[in-house]
This record gives C-alpha cells, sequence and structure tokens, in this order.
C-alpha cells in the first residue's frame, strides 16, 4: 500500500496541480474573511447565506472562534475545490488512458483506489494547513478593516486553531471522496465536477429555498455544519455521523464500480 | 509455454471480440500477434493482463491463471494501445511513479531510460515528448519490472525510421536474452523482421499459430520470365504448359506457378526451344500477401464478412 501511496503522490506534484489547488484554497481564504468582515454587522444578526456560503453572527466573530469563522464560513467553496481536485486525479487517469498501466501493474484494483484516497488526503491536509494559515494571517487586517474589535481573539488559540483544521478537515475528506466517486463512476473530471458544482450552487440553493425544513440536512449544509465543528441546526456528532455514511457510501460506490468494470480505456 | 488459452471468450452485448480462442505461445524470442482491425488483439491483451474479465474459457500467464492477475502482474511488462503518461510530469518522475507503484528501486528508472535511449531527455516534461519519444518511453515503462514476460501493442508507431530500426533492434535482443517478447502490429514488415512465432487472429478466432518459418511456407512462389523476342511469348507459354507448369499472361512477362528450383530448368526449357529470355525473375509472396490470403484483403471486405457472421450468427472460421 506504502508504494501505490508513494506513486500517487509523485503523480500529483505536478504544478497545475499544486498551483491550482493551493492557490485557489490560498484566494477563497483571503477573500471569504474580507467579504465575511464587510457584510456581518456588528450589532445585528447574520446577514442571509449565499451559494455556498453561511455567514456567522457577529457575536460569533467576535468570539474565541472568530479568527478562524472564515474557515467554517466559505467551507463549501473549500469542498467543492477539493472535490474538482480528487475528480480530476481520478479522471485525469482515464482521459490519458494510464488506468490500463496502473492496473496492469498493481491488479488489486481496491489497493490502488485506497492508496490514491490516501495519498489526496495527505495533499488535502495540506491544504487545510495553507487555508488556516491565511486565514490566521489575513482574519485580523479584515476584522479591523470592517470595523471589529476582536478583542476574545487569542484565547486557547491553539486548541480553537487545532479545532478549526480538524473539522474543516473532515468535511474535505467527504468532499473529496463524493468527487472520487463521481469521477470513477462517470470517468470524467468534467462530469464529476459539473455535478458537484451544480449541486453546491444550484440545486442545493433552490431545494434550501422551497423546502426549508430539510435545508439543513442537505449535503452542502451537513457539511458545511461539520467544517464549522457543528451549528445551531446541526451538531457536530450529526455531522460527523452523516458525512461518515457519505465516505462509507462514496468509496463503497467507487469501490464496485473500479472493482467490477473492464478497463477499456 | 508462456501463454496458455483455451476457449478464451470475450463478448460485448452480440460482438464475440475472442471467440473460444485456444493457443499456446511457447517461452523465448519474439512472438508477433497479428489480425485485422477488430480481431480481438487488443482484448485478449487486456484480458491477459487483468483489465477486462472474459465471458467464459480460462487461460494462463507464466503458468498462473488470469483470474488472479496479481500472481503474475510482476513478471509481466506491458505497453497497451500506446503510451500513457502524466503530461505535465517529467519522464523520468513518470517512471520513478510506476516503479514505486511496483516497488522498484529508483535507480532502475535510470536503467531503462539508458535502455530506449531518453537518458538525456529524462527531465523533459512528457508533454513536450514526440509520438515517437512517448513510444520508447511507454517500452521504457514496460521494462521496469525486468520482464519475463513483455507485451507491446504497436511498439514502432511513430517512429522515424532510424527510431523503428533501434527499436527493432531492441526487441530482438530482448527475446534473445531468454524473457519474451509478444509484439502487436499491423506492420507485416515488422512482424516479418523481428519474430520468430507468429499468432494470426480474425475475428477473434484463431487462425494459424506456430513459428514464422512454417506461416512462411504458405507462401507461393512464380517464377516471371520475359522472352528477348516479344512475338516468343505464345510459343514459350506452350512450351512451359506444356511440360506442366501452370502460366499466366501479365504483360510483359509470363508468371510461372513453379518453385525457386525450378527457375533453371525454365531457362533451359526456353533456350531448348529456341528461346532467349531477356529476364527471369524468382518472386515469393511476402508475409503480407499470406497475411491477407488468411484474413481478407481490406477493410472493406473485412467489414462485410463481419457483418455477414454476425447476421448469421457469430461463427467460427477454420482454425489453423
Amino acid at each position: 500500500m506504502i508504494g501505490v501511496v508513494r506513486s500517487e503522490l509523485l503523480r500529483l506534484r505536478r504544478r497545475s496541480v499544486l498551483i491550482g489547488w493551493f492557490g485557489l484554497v490560498v484566494v477563497f481564504a483571503v477573500l471569504i474573511n474580507f467579504v465575511m468582515f464587510n457584510v456581518v454587522d456588528e450589532s445585528g444578526a447574520a446577514p442571509a447565506d449565499g451559494p455556498g456560503v453561511s455567514f456567522p453572527s457577529a457575536a460569533a466573530l467576535l468570539s474565541p472562534d472568530g479568527i478562524v469563522a472564515g474557515l467554517g464560513a466559505a467551507a463549501s467553496f473549500f469542498g467543492v475545490i477539493t472535490l474538482a481536485f480528487w475528480a480530476l486525479a481520478a479522471a485525469s487517469d482515464y482521459s490519458t488512458g494510464l488506468v490500463r498501466i496502473l492496473v496492469a501493474a498493481e491488479p488489486r484494483r481496491g489497493r490502488l483506489l485506497m492508496g490514491k484516497w490516501i495519498a489526496l488526503a495527505l495533499v488535502t491536509a495540506l491544504t487545510c494547513v495553507t487555508a488556516l494559515v491565511v486565514n490566521v494571517a489575513v482574519a485580523p487586517v479584515a476584522a479591523q478593516a470592517g470595523g471589529f474589535s476582536p478583542d476574545a481573539w487569542g484565547t486557547d488559540l491553539l486548541v480553537v486553531l487545532a479545532e478549526a483544521t480538524g473539522h474543516l478537515y473532515l468535511s474535505l475528506l467527504v468532499w473529496g471522496s463524493i468527487g472520487l466517486a463521481l469521477a470513477t463512476l462517470t470517468r470524467s473530471a468534467g462530469v464529476a465536477i459539473g455535478v458537484g458544482v451544480g449541486y453546491v450552487l444550484l440545486v442545493e440553493a433552490v431545494i434550501s429555498a422551497v423546502a426549508t425544513d430539510i435545508s439543513d440536512w442537505l449535503p452542502g449544509a451537513i457539511l458545511t455544519a461539520l467544517a464549522q465543528g457543528g451549528n445551531e441546526a446541526v451538531s457536530l456528532a450529526a455531522a460527523a455521523s452523516t458525512g461518515a455514511l457519505y465516505v462509507v457510501a462514496a468509496l463503497g460506490a467507487a469501490l464496485f464500480a473500479f472493482r467490477s468494470r473492464d478497463i477499456t480505456d | 509455454m508462456v501463454i496458455t488459452t483455451e476457449a478464451l471468450t470475450r463478448s460485448f452485448g452480440t460482438l464475440v471480440a475472442v471467440d473460444g480462442l485456444d493457443l499456446e505461445l511457447p517461452a523465448g524470442g519474439v512472438v508477433g500477434l497479428v489480425g485485422p482491425n477488430g480481431s480481438g488483439k487488443s482484448t485478449l491483451i487486456r484480458m491477459l493482463l487483468g483489465l477486462v474479465a472474459p465471458s467464459g474459457g480460462s487461460a494462463t500467464v507464466l503458468g498462473r491463471g488470469i483470474d488472479d492477475p496479481t500472481a503474475y502482474a510482476a513478471e509481466v511488462g506491458a505497453l497497451i494501445e500506446g503510451p500513457a503518461f502524466v503530461p505535465g510530469l517529467s519522464a523520468r518522475a513518470n517512471l520513478a511513479s510506476l516503479a514505486a507503484l511496483r516497488g522498484l528501486p529508483r535507480s532502475r528508472v535510470d536503467e531503462v531510460l539508458e535502455v530506449v535511449g531518453l537518458a538525456g531527455r529524462g527531465n523533459e516534461p512528457v508533454r513536450r515528448f514526440s509520438l515517437g519519444m512517448k513510444q520508447r518511453l511507454g517500452i521504457a515503462a514496460a521494462l521496469l519490472p525486468d520482464p519475463a514476460l513483455l507485451i507491446l501493442d504497436e511498439p514502432t508507431n511513430g517512429l522515424d525510421p532510424a527510431g523503428i530500426v533501434e527499436i527493432r533492434t531492441l526487441l530482438r535482443q530482448l527475446g534473445s536474452e531468454g524473457r519474451t517478447v509478444v509484439v502487436s502490429s499491423h506492420l507485416m514488415s515488422e512482424i516479418e523482421t523481428i519474430c520468430t512465432y507468429v499468432v494470426v487472429v480474425r475475428f477473434g478466432v484463431l487462425v494459424f499459430s506456430g513459428p514464422m518459418s512454417e506461416l512462411m511456407r504458405r507462401a507461393t512462389t512464380s517464377v516471371a520470365v520475359a522472352p528477348e523476342d516479344a512475338s516468343d511469348r505464345g510459343a514459350l507459354r506452350d512450351v512451359l504448359e506444356g511440360h506442366g507448369w501452370s502460366v499466366s499472361a501479365e504483360e510483359p512477362t509470363l508468371r510461372v506457378v513453379a518453385g525457386e528450383a525450378d527457375a533453371a530448368l525454365i531457362n533451359r526449357q526456353a533456350a531448348a526451344a529456341g528461346i532467349t529470355l531477356s529476364s527471369l525473375a524468382v518472386h515469393r509472396d511476402s508475409l503480407e500477401a499470406v497475411f491477407l490470403a488468411m484474413t481478407g484483403t481490406d477493410d472493406g471486405e473485412l467489414a462485410d464478412a463481419r457483418g455477414a457472421a454476425l447476421r448469421g450468427g457469430v461463427r467460427r472460421e477454420g482454425v489453423r
């Protein structure tokens, strides 16, 4: 298994993946902080959520967790980025024809898929740390620009940072697993990313607008709740267990398809 | 035997790509796998490598069943339907990734790059490579595990003439080192030049399997003769037919169905009849002619025949 993971990591080291993936994470970490501290009124309630964005209240921003609130607010965006790059990593094996070389060299297809999952999970961990570092660097500046006085920031700072990173990481593993499964099932990065992004930005937004009683339990909302460490609507435990179910279902479907289908690409 | 198949079959819907194939390939040397487009070569290779599951029958590779390709994957290298790499990575990084997957040392990468003549280009991104260079890299990837069995699909595709000669030399060398090299190709000249054993398939059915020399015994030989005086053509034809040879007119020569050993006798008979020959040439069918005689003359004919076979229910062609 170590060889499979190493092999996958070597293929992920290409410049286009690293610049694209980490670059987007940095851009969104910066953007969300400035947008969030600008649109949230220091004296009022949280503004309405936008597609893929869940704004916290002013009280939450002023709390010790406020320094990492951007990670939770843009969790769906980070999720979509993760879904896209996991899908690209899986689908490019089909588009380049590499999958036939890989399977001929390592016929244990389950091991190949799990090795890819582990390698992508390792890179995702690095993107989480990157998002955290950027967020921590940008949040004080953005807060000041937005008129916030985050005096409480710094209390239990290491715990706050570790929890925020851990929660975001768990949610991204679910997003990534869904991307990996979609790409394995469709053998197309375009279709997989289209389905993922279309769902979060369009389908879930529409369903949330017309069926408010279930809106908190839709996949995007659940994974945002997981990234936020739980929220008023969904507890961390409920979000984590639902996320785990998504991972099991996604990997189960991907494993079944990858192991049972012919490699004709 | 390095590869055996017994009634190996693979269907895709109503299309039978490989139809009850019985095959035994001896170990060592270069084996040519030839057949027209859609004859089932790629499907056969994919089944042997564990990429496609058979619909029926069984097969072994290096003595182990294809139901568990893990048992022999470490001893098999393959180039399947063209080279496949991550374009944004260097040649060396691509090979390093495949070496890691197989648990091979990094040093093996430089060794195979050297073998295929890409040692000086190893750090360039594969996207900058020509098709020929990618083809060499594909062969390098197949050589990574130092395989006992090397399966190469169209290995000289995209190479320039010098590159083709170089790769053919390499394949012959690899085949002479004790390993078995299976080359799937449409180029009859390639098969004729480098293969010691040949397998011909058509419509997924084995048409011929045996040493190249045995296949070439199927080639017909003829002698083309031309009299110095064109007005002697009729008389010459009468003389040759009078001695029992079958003769056909192919302006400006006469084609005599006869072996190479008969050339001198033909010359003597013509001289005895007072006819001077201006030319006498022995013609032997190429492998291409033998192949086409067995499999069909062109794609259109093959397509028609295949369509007829499918309309009438897939039938088996005579084996051997």
